[in-house]
C-alpha cells in the first residue's frame, strides 16, 4: 500500500520532528530516513511490527542512541547538541522493564530521580504510588515485570513534563492495572496538558486518546497523519467483479485485497471514499459495502503483511 | 514557536549531591566488610601486643592499600550500570559527560574519606601501641655511585643517616590513591570490558618479556629494563607516585661480617614525589576525560 506522510508544515509547530533519521546497527538499518513530525499536544501513536524502529526512534530523541544521519528536535531543542535540555522536558518509559539500580528501594529510587527534575511533584509522585499499589520498601531488583513498568510510569510522569515518550507502557501490566495505568495518563494529560509519543503494538488501547498516528515499517515511516484522516481514508470496500477481472494498477497501488471469495472482494484502501468508488466503477466492479476500521485496523493496513490479511 | 515552558535542568551542586548520597549507598557493602576487616586486623595486632609487645610505627607513605582501593573503587562505582548502551544514567537530564565526570567526582570523594578513615586507624594503631608516630628512623645508605649491591657489602661504606619523612608524604596515601582512581575510572569508563583490557595487558606485559628474553639480544633487554624501571620505579614512576619511592629506594644486602640489613640507595625526595603525583594525576585525568567524551552528547567514536 502507498505511504501517506504529512510532513509539510514548518518546523515551529511541530513538538517534535526529525529531518530523514538515519541509524543503523552494523548491516542493520534500524532507521531509513524518518520524518516524523508530532504536533504539540498531540498523542501520537507509533506503530509497527517488532523491529520496525520505533524503540530506536525514541532513543534517538532521547540522545540514548546517535543517529548516523539526520536530526532531530525535542520542543525546538536540538537533541543532539541539547540532550540534557531535552531530557529535562521529557517522561521516558524505555522498552526495557529493568528500572534503575537493583539494589536500590522503590521509595529511593524515586527519591533519586526526584533530585534531577526541578520540577518534581512529590505529592502527585506519592499519590501514583498508592493508585499502582507500589511497595515503596520494596528493592528494584525484587519487582515483577508489571511493578517495574508501574515505577518507569510514576517516574516519567512525576515531574510532569510537557512530552511523554512512552514505548510499550502497558506492556507486563494486567487487565485491572492497564486500565487504571490508561486512565490515569488520561488524567494527567487533562491536569498537565502534554506532548505524548506512544509507541505499542495495542493501539486499540490508546483508541480513546490518540490523535495522530505513524506507521513504521523495516525503518521506513510509511504513513503519518491525523487519526481523523486515517479513519476517513483507508476503508473497507467489498466489491463485486466480473469473472476475470483484474484490478488497474492505480488501484493495487492504493491498497491490498484483504479476501477474495468467488467475484467477491474485500479489499481496504487508502484515498477518498467517493474518488475511490468511481475508480472501481471506472473499472468495472460495484461497490456493495463502504465500512469504516477501527484505528488499530486503518493503521495496521499500511502494514504489507496486515494489509493483505 | 513552542508555545511549551520549558523545564530547567538540575543545578551541578545537586546533581553531585544526589550521586554523592547514591554511591553512599552501594558502598555500604565493601565499606562493611572493610571496617570488619580493619576491626579483625586491629584485635590480631591487639593480641600480638599483649602477647609479645609488638609496637606499630606510623608511616603513612608506605602503604600500598588505599592505592589498591583506589584502582578497585571504579568497578564498585560503575557496577550494573549500562555504560554503552541506553543506561538509567544517561536518561537523567544531565549534558552525559558533565554527569559521568561527576560520578568520578563523587566516587573520589568517598574515596578519599575512606582513605583518611584508614590513615587515622593507622594513627590509632600507633598510638595504642606506643609506636613511632613520627616515622623518624635511622638508615643505611649507600654510596651514590653504587647502582648494583655487591654480595658481601663492606659496612665502612655504608652512611648513617637519621631521617624524618617530610610532614607532605603524609598526603602520599590519599594521592596515591588518586592517582589509580582516576587511571582505573578512565579505563571503566573508556572501555566495554576493562577486566578484559586489564588482563590482556598483563598477559601481554608477559609474552612481550618472555618474547624478548627469547631474541637473546642484550640490547633490547637492556632497553626493556629500562623503560620498566621507569615507569616502575624511576624518579616519577609509579612507586613515586604510590609509596614516594620508599618501595624502591631500599633494599637488603649482606655486609662482610655475613649480617644481613636493609640499606638505602637514596632518601626520598618529596620534589620528586609531588612531581611524580603531577605527572600521573595529569595523565589520568587526561585518560578520564578523553573515556568520558566517548559518552558525550554528541558522538566520538
Amino acid at each position: 500500500m502507498s505511504g501517506m506522510i504529512h510532513a509539510d508544515a514548518a518546523d515551529g509547530g511541530w513538538a517534535v520532528a526529525t529531518h530523514g533519521l538515519v541509524k543503523r546497527y552494523g548491516r542493520e538499518t534500524a532507521l531509513d530516513g524518518v520524518d516524523l513530525r508530532v504536533p504539540e499536544g498531540a498523542v501520537y501513536v507509533l506503530v509497527g511490527a517488532n523491529g520496525a524502529g520505533k524503540s530506536t526512534t525514541l532513543k534517538v530523541l532521547m540522545n540514548l542512541e546517535r543517529p548516523d544521519g539526520g536530526s532531530a528536535t525535542v520542543l525546538g531543542l536540538d537533541t543532539g547538541a541539547d540532550g540534557a535540555r531535552v531530557r529535562a522536558q521529557t517522561g521516558y518509559v524505555p522498552e526495557r522493564h529493568d528500572v534503575g539500580y537493583r539494589w536500590m528501594t522503590c521509595a529511593r529510587l524515586i527519591r533519586h530521580v526526584a533530585a534531577y527534575y526541578p520540577s518534581w511533584d512529590s505529592a502527585y509522585a506519592e499519590r501514583m504510588v498508592r493508585a499502582f499499589g507500589l511497595p515503596p520498601g520494596r528493592r528494584v531488583g525484587g519487582l515483577s515485570k508489571g511493578e517495574a513498568r508501574r515505577l518507569q510510569l510514576v517516574l516519567a510522569l512525576a515531574h510532569r513534563p510537557p512530552l511523554l515518550l512512552l514505548d510499550e507502557p502497558t506492556d507486563g501490566l494486567d487487565p485491572v492495572i492497564r486500565n487504571r495505568a490508561l486512565s490515569l495518563l488520561a488524567e494527567h494529560l487533562a491536569d498537565s496538558p502534554a506532548t505524548v509519543v506512544v509507541s505499542t503494538h495495542h493501539v486499540h488501547e490508546m483508541e480513546s486518546l490518540a490523535d495522530h498516528v505513524g506507521v513504521l515499517d523495516g525503518g521506513r515511516l510509511v504513513a503519518q497523519m491525523p487519526r481523523d484522516e486515517l479513519q476517513r481514508t483507508v476503508r473497507r470496500y467489498r466489491v463485486q467483479v466480473p469473472e476475470g477481472w483484474q484490478a488497474p494498477p492505480e488501484l493495487r497501488a492504493a491498497g491490498a485485497v484483504r479476501q477474495r471469495a468467488g467475484r467477491e472482494v474485500q479489499w481496504t484502501l487508502v484515498g477518498e471514499e467517493g474518488e475511490l468508488t468511481q475508480r472501481l466503477s471506472t473499472a468495472g466492479a460495484q461497490v456493495r459495502e463502504v465500512t469504516p476500521l477501527t484505528l488499530e485496523a486503518a493503521a495496521l493496513a499500511f502494514l504489507p503483511d496486515e494489509g493483505s490479511r | 514557536m513552542m508555545q511549551t515552558a520549558l523545564h530547567p535542568t538540575p543545578r551541578p551542586a545537586s546533581v553531585l549531591r544526589e550521586q554523592l548520597r547514591a554511591l553512599g549507598l552501594a558502598l555500604r557493602a565493601p565499606a562493611a566488610a572493610a571496617a570488619v576487616l580493619a576491626a579483625a586486623m586491629a584485635l590480631l595486632i591487639t593480641l600480638g601486643i599483649v602477647e609479645e609487645g609488638h609496637r606499630i610505627d606510623f608511616y603513612p607513605e608506605l602503604s600500598m592499600l588505599p592505592a589498591i582501593a583506589g584502582f578497585l573503587l571504579p568497578l564498585a562505582v560503575w557496577w550494573g550500570e549500562d555504560r554503552f548502551g541506553p543506561g538509567f544514567l544517561w536518561t537523567l537530564p544531565v549534558d552525559r559527560r558533565r554527569h559521568a565526570l561527576t560520578r568520578v567526582c563523587a566516587g573520589w570523594m568517598w574515596l578519599m574519606a575512606g582513605v583518611l578513615c584508614f590513615v587515622l586507624w593507622l594513627l590509632a594503631l600507633a598510638l595504642l601501641t606506643g609506636g613511632n608516630l613520627v616515622g623518624d628512623q635511622t638508615v643505611r645508605v649507600l654510596p651514590a655511585a653504587m647502582t648494583n649491591v655487591p654480595m658481601a657489602l663492606d659496612p665502612a661504606a655504608l652512611r648513617t643517616v637519621r631521617w624524618t619523612p617530610d610532614p607532605l608524604l603524609w598526603l602520599v596515601p590519599f594521592t596515591g590513591a588518586t592517582g589509580t582512581y582516576l587511571l582505573a575510572s578512565a579505563l571503566a569508563l573508556g572501555v566495554r570490558h576493562p577486566l578484559r583490557w586489564v588482563t590482556g595487558v598483563v598477559l601481554g606485559f608477559f609474552l612481550a618479556l618472555g618474547a624478548i628474553e627469547g631474541t637473546k639480544s642484550l640490547g633490547l633487554l637492556k632497553g626493556a629494563t629500562r623503560v620498566l624501571n621507569a615507569v616502575f620505579s624511576g624518579p616519577y614512576g609509579i612507586d613515586a607516585l604510590l609509596t614516594a619511592r620508599t618501595e624502591s629506594l631500599h633494599t637488603v644486602a649482606t655486609l662482610t661480617s655475613g649480617q644481613t640489613v636493609e640499606v638505602w640507595h637514596a632518601l626520598p625526595h618529596t620534589g620528586q614525589w609531588a612531581a611524580a603525583t603531577l605527572l600521573w594525576a595529569a595523565a589520568g585525568l587526561a585518560a578520564l576525560w578523553a573515556a568520558a567524551s566517548r559518552h558525550g552528547e554528541r558522538r566520538r567514536g
